[in-house]
């Protein structure tokens, strides 16, 4: 009642309050918002934020783009004519070079001629090389030094023919080498012009472009497949021919068949019997026939290590249809849409070798002797053999006819029984690390294997690079340790050097850089501490925010509020007041 | 029945001599109280140029690679349910040497040039092997991990040269529940995948319902003393304890037991009935009738033809039981019986492709083969109370009459379990000496590794000696620890499972040169630790931020507000919202103070 009463009777106001008072009221809240503001927030900020380590973006996404490289081949071509005479071979050499240089329509493979120096030699032993070889002069046919001899690509060689069609050309199965046969009056005389080239020039020029044809698919393909590269093609002043359907699709063929590089394969040769025979199979001397001597050829380009494996026991899985006989062809038979389920993958023991590198499987299956002859059934055509896409090779290896009499299986598979499944193991191991087909001779494929793989490389180092930079950009919340940033820096100065390499010609090099940019940048994708990432959502934020910054933050913001407002009223009041003032 | 053992042990010496490839043994014997002990030996060899040129035939290439990959020479890895019942079951099947610690125990000489590497390549090891065997053997960690001195010896042949850099390592997940799954990727390490011969009759049902059963795999190299190649052998061994009357009860129509009607139980008639409807069943003294395809639930699938086809490799079925007991074999094959050990031991040549059925008939109690006793026994317990300390207590008997013995004893302790060592107290009581003896006499030799924590735990290895017929009582505290509030595993309050300790007998010596000693496992212990209440975290930012913000609050208000008589508070001025707070506020009041004034 009181109250009512004092309100009834009296409005008192507290007494003015002291300048003084206001003026500490004021720094006080000042205080502890400048605590928050100045402390806190930074505490706050540090402790939560998280680490990203700088990232050259920009170059990355350039990388990504092609706009950093563009890959060029250009390949060096000796010209070996130890018959003829300085002037003369020169003249062939600039004749070829001109018709090659019409013929090519990919500037960024293109065939470079020179000479091979004979005309120091000739005077020395034939053995030794003088180290003579200055620098080639720009725009002379130059001749090669010691250093260059493993860049070359292809030997041409000059031969005076005696018999058959002339000219004619002869490739050397086992080593990078062209034998071209001329008859003395092919060769070009020093008179002519370049406008009309001579037969042989022709002739060495189409043969060459033939060899190249199809790493010039390859690389033509490589190129406009990957997203990365288009621009840079575009850029490029002439276009590459188009890829003509039918080459196009086998080329995409075998690049969805083949492995990705790895440095290292891994080999498996395992024998699957459903019955207890085969028990036993004369393996090693099989391998270090057959499979040895490519493996070591191979070498230059990836290592491989060999294991094999006996299976006893190995039922089909339940999925798919068990063989039928089939009394026309005298064979029991697997229809062809079982064949991917033919490989029973919970039961048979095919795990991946341990250690880096994919492993490729080389199954030998013996029927039971119930089942023998087993084929697979293509409509009319049969098949023993297949190729599964990036993962290795099926034989089905049925008993030779002398077995068969015996009506029971041998326990011992000798080598000659494995030979033709090692000839074929064989031919689908270089197509599934997609080897050339073509040329017939194996040096030069590889080579040519060394060229696609340094560009395909080159080309998915870049696309993993810009993902990075893209998976960077789209997602804040990532963290970037620092040993990603290192790895960044690491493949983009290799991939300079691999691209320097490229266009010096020197693709061993190149090759080995552009592996090495591609490990680091993989390793810097997939860094584990970046893959899972720390993430708290919002509701758990606020949840262990709320309790204590409500209760804190409601009394500092109130207290702000007032201040604010009675600054407001008191120069209101003051403006009245002098505004009073003034009338008076 | 020792003799019996040399036998056997012979047996699989001469098939080491023969070096065939591939040899695998079935024995089947009868124990007490309706248990039926069926031994199962796979042996496959590869000789070690094949082995380092990764050529495997009989040797699984799987975990060819991994010890290849990990530089490991020799390896034992076990996997163990349930305990052996040794009051009425007897000896150990191998005498104990193949068989591991409930849940998992790994132990390998691996080669290294320094213990990190060692350690490297242990890690490399256990990781490798939990994919092969579905099992979390990669849980083996560094608090798991020891490196024993006294009580694992290599089997195989090492060369001098090399022993120097051989680390031993030991391992084990005690909390491992083992099962199925392991027992899948076991088989098909077989040759014969459990298609063919006796690993035809593992079925996980059976296998992971018997009372004890052991799975174990030894990789070994051996070294004829002929100076012929060395061999890698490998060893796969399963050992279990069925219930004869449990194994034979049909899944299909009835999985759950139910009493027999009334008519069809044998009553026990010498004691007093109130009615006709109660009756105590006649306790059968008789051993039960058994055959194969009852306990296993399928017969042998003939022969593996890769085992030895002559001599004792090829007969690869045994069952030990009282000649005077029938056995029936059955097969729509040729097979060959040989007896062996005065009748006492049957074996069996199998049929090749055909299936192959044993029946043995029901047999009065006062005919058995006698069992062979144990020298020694051994039980382990947690003592104490309270979530502070605790108690360890372990009896190991000896049960020689006239003879001494000597004892290796391993623990593994997890590291948040502390014992104090000063507390470690060995008693011996027995007829000479019925008063405690001193500690120090039966304590011969201490190996000490103090635990560290969250990275190594204790390893204690102790040689014990005991006198003829006494008893050895090894006591010592330990603290708990309190762990952190992540390393609790999702069913905390269970309680934390610790390995059990080995127990090897060093002397006297056994006088058979194959043996690979005698050891015993006891079981393992389930610590209980002081759990937390684990929606503590919230609950603790919560109570603190209300704490701090109370005080917060307080201060600021103290340092900010202006204090001024009641009659002095700045009427709020009427606007808006405030007038309609106000209005209500009034009303509010109005309604109250009517019925106050009335009552005045």
């Amino acid at each position: 009642m009181a109250s009512t009463d004092g309100k009834a009777t009296v409005e008192r106001k507290p007494p003015p309050e002291s300048q003084e008072s206001i003026r500490t009221r004021r720094l006080v809240i000042l205080a502890f918002w400048s605590v928050a503001i100045l402390l806190g927030l930074p505490i706050w900020w540090k402790t939560t934020t998280i680490y990203r380590a700088q990232l050259p973006l920009q170059a990355m996404l350039d990388w990504a783009d092609g706009k950093s490289c563009r890959p060029v081949f250009p390949l060096r071509i000796a010209l070996d004519a130890p018959s003829l005479s300085s002037n003369d071979a020169h003249n062939l050499l600039r004749t070829t070079q001109h018709a090659i240089d019409d013929l090519n329509d990919f500037s960024a493979h293109h065939l470079r001629l020179r000479l091979r120096d004979h005309f120091d030699t000739r005077n020395a032993s034939q053995e030794v090389h003088p180290d003579v070889g200055d620098l080639p002069a720009v725009g002379t046919p130059a001749s090669f030094t010691d250093e260059d001899e493993g860049e070359i690509a292809l030997s041409v060689r000059l031969l005076p023919g005696v018999s058959g069609t002339l000219p004619r050309a002869e490739l050397q199965p086992y080593s990078p080498t062209l034998d071209v046969l001329y008859a003395p009056n092919q060769i070009p005389s020093p008179s002519s012009s370049a406008a009309a080239p001579a037969p042989l020039a022709t002739f060495i020029a189409n043969e060459l472009q033939k060899l190249f044809a199809e790493e010039q698919d390859m690389l033509v393909y490589l190129l406009s497949s990957s997203p990365a590269s288009s621009t840079s093609l575009q850029a490029q002043t002439t276009q590459p021919k188009p890829l003509s359907p039918e080459a196009a699709e086998s080329l995409a063929k075998q690049s969805t068949r083949s492995f990705k590089y790895a440095p290292t394969y891994h080999l498996t040769f395992s024998l699957f019997t459903p019955t207890a025979a085969p028990s036993d199979w004369e393996i090693e001397e099989a391998l270090a026939t057959h499979v040895a001597p490519l493996l070591e050829s191979l070498s230059t380009i990836s290592n491989f290590t060999v294991d094999t494996q006996v299976q006893l026991y190995a039922a089909f899985s339940p999925s798919i249809r068990e063989p039928e006989y089939d009394s026309n062809r005298g064979a029991w038979t697997l229809r062809k849409e079982d064949v991917s389920g033919f490989i029973n993958a919970a039961e048979w023991p095919l795990s991946p070798s341990i250690g880096a590198g994919p492993t490729v499987n080389f199954v030998l299956y013996v029927p039971s002797p119930s089942q023998t002859p087993l084929v697979v059934a293509d409509g009319d055509a049969t098949a023993t053999s297949w190729l599964v896409p990036q993962w290795g090779s099926i034989l089905i290896l049925n008993p030779t006819a002398s077995n068969q009499q015996r009506q029971q299986q041998p326990t011992t598979l000798t080598q000659d029984d494995l030979a033709p499944a090692m000839l074929t193991f064989s031919s689908h191991l270089l197509s599934l690390l997609s080897v050339p087909s073509s040329p017939p001779s194996l040096p030069l494929r590889l080579r040519t294997l060394t060229r696609v793989r340094a560009a395909s490389l080159l080309l998915s180092a870049s696309s993993t690079l810009g993902s990075l930079a893209r998976l960077a950009l789209a997602l804040p919340g990532i963290a970037i340790p620092d040993a990603v940033a290192d790895a960044v820096d690491e493949t983009v100065a290799r991939l300079d050097a691999a691209c320097a390499d490229l266009r010096e010609g020197r693709f061993g090099a190149a090759l080995r850089s552009a592996r090495v940019a591609e490990m680091r940048v993989e390793k810097a994708f997939f860094e584990p501490s970046m893959v899972g990432q720390v993430y708290f959502p919002d509701e758990h934020k606020v949840a262990v925010y709320l309790p204590l910054l409500g209760p804190v933050a409601v009394p500092l913001l109130m207290a702000v509020v007032k201040e604010i407002k009675k600054l407001r009223e008191g120069r209101g009041k003051k403006e009245k007041e002098g505004g009073e003032k003034k009338k008076q | 029945m020792r003799v019996l053992f040399l036998f056997l042990l012979a047996a699989g010496a001469l098939v080491i001599a023969a070096s065939t490839d591939y040899d695998e043994r079935l024995l089947l014997r009868p124990l007490p109280q309706g248990a039926l002990l069926a031994s199962f030996n796979f042996k496959s060899n590869s000789s070690a140029t094949a082995f380092d040129e990764q050529n495997f035939r009989y040797f699984p290439r799987s975990l060819g690679q991994i010890l290849q990959h990990a530089h490991t020479k020799e390896l034992h890895l076990r996997f163990s349910v349930g305990r052996w019942d040794a009051e009425s079951w007897g000896v150990r099947p191998w005498d104990g040497a193949r068989e591991g610690g409930t849940g998992v125990e790994l132990w390998a000489w691996v080669d290294a040039q320094s213990d990190d590497e060692a350690d490297a390549r242990w890690l490399t090891l256990t990781n490798a092997l939990s994919g092969l065997f579905c099992a979390s053997l990669n849980f083996i960690d560094s608090t798991r991990t020891i490196r024993p001195v006294k009580i694992f010896q290599p089997e195989g042949y090492h060369p001098p040269s090399s022993t120097d850099s051989l680390h031993l390592l030991h391992g084990t997940l005690p909390h491992e529940v083992v099962c199925t799954e392991n027992l899948t990727p076991f088989l098909k390490l077989l040759p014969c995948k459990g298609k063919a011969g006796i690993s035809s009759l593992f079925d996980g049902h059976r296998l992971f319902d018997a009372a004890w059963q052991t799975m174990a795999i030894d990789v070994r190299p051996v070294c004829p003393q002929t100076g012929a190649d060395c061999v890698l052998e490998m060893e796969q061994t399963v050992d279990m304890v069925l219930d004869i009357d449990r194994s034979k009860r049909p899944r299909v129509d009835n999985p759950i037991p139910r009493p027999l009607p009334l008519e069809q139980i044998e009553c026990d008639n010498s004691k007093p009935y109130p009615g006709h409807d109660s009756c105590f069943p006649l306790s059968k003294t008789n051993e039960p009738a058994w055959s194969i395809s009852e306990v296993f639930g399928r017969s042998i699938a003939g022969s593996c033809p890769l085992s030895g086809q002559h001599g004792m490799a090829s007969q690869s079925v045994c069952v030990n039981v009282p000649s005077e007991r029938t056995v029936y074999p059955e097969s729509s094959r040729k097979f060959k019986e040989v007896r062996h050990d005065k009748e006492s031991l049957r074996c069996y040549e199998l049929p090749v492709g055909s299936d192959f059925d044993l029946s043995v008939s029901e047999q009065p109690p006062d005919v058995r083969i006698p069992l062979r006793q144990p020298t020694i026994y051994a039980a382990r317990s947690i003592t104490g109370h309270g979530q502070e300390r605790g108690g360890v207590q372990t009896v190991i008997v000896n049960s020689s009459p006239t003879s001494s013995i000597e004892v290796a004893y391993l623990e593994s302790l997890p590291w948040f379990m502390k014992p104090y060592l000063h507390t470690l107290l060995a008693t011996v009581s027995g007829p000479k000496s019925p008063s405690s003896s001193g500690s120090t006499t039966s304590i011969k030799e201490t190996y000490y590794r103090p635990a560290v924590d969250r990275h190594r735990g204790t390893h204690l290895e102790l040689v014990l000696s005991i006198p003829a017929a006494s008893t050895l009582t090894l006591t010592y505290d330990f603290d708990k620890a309190v762990l952190r509030y992540t390393e609790y595993p999702p069913d905390a309050n269970r309680g934390f499972d610790v390995a059990p300790a080995v127990i090897k007998l060093l002397s006297p010596p056994t006088a058979n040169q194959e043996s690979k000693g005698v050891y015993l496992r006891t079981t393992s212990l389930l610590l209980p630790l002081p759990t937390p209440d684990f929606s503590m975290p919230y609950n603790v930012i919560i109570l603190t931020s209300t704490v701090m913000a109370l005080g917060f609050g307080s201060i600021f208000n103290l340092l900010v507000r202006r204090f001024v008589a009641v009659d002095e508070v700045p009427v709020w001025a009427p606007s808006g919202l405030h007038t309609k707070i106000g209005a209500l506020v009034k009303v509010l009041a109005a309604t109250f103070r009517k019925p106050r004034a009335d009552s005045e």
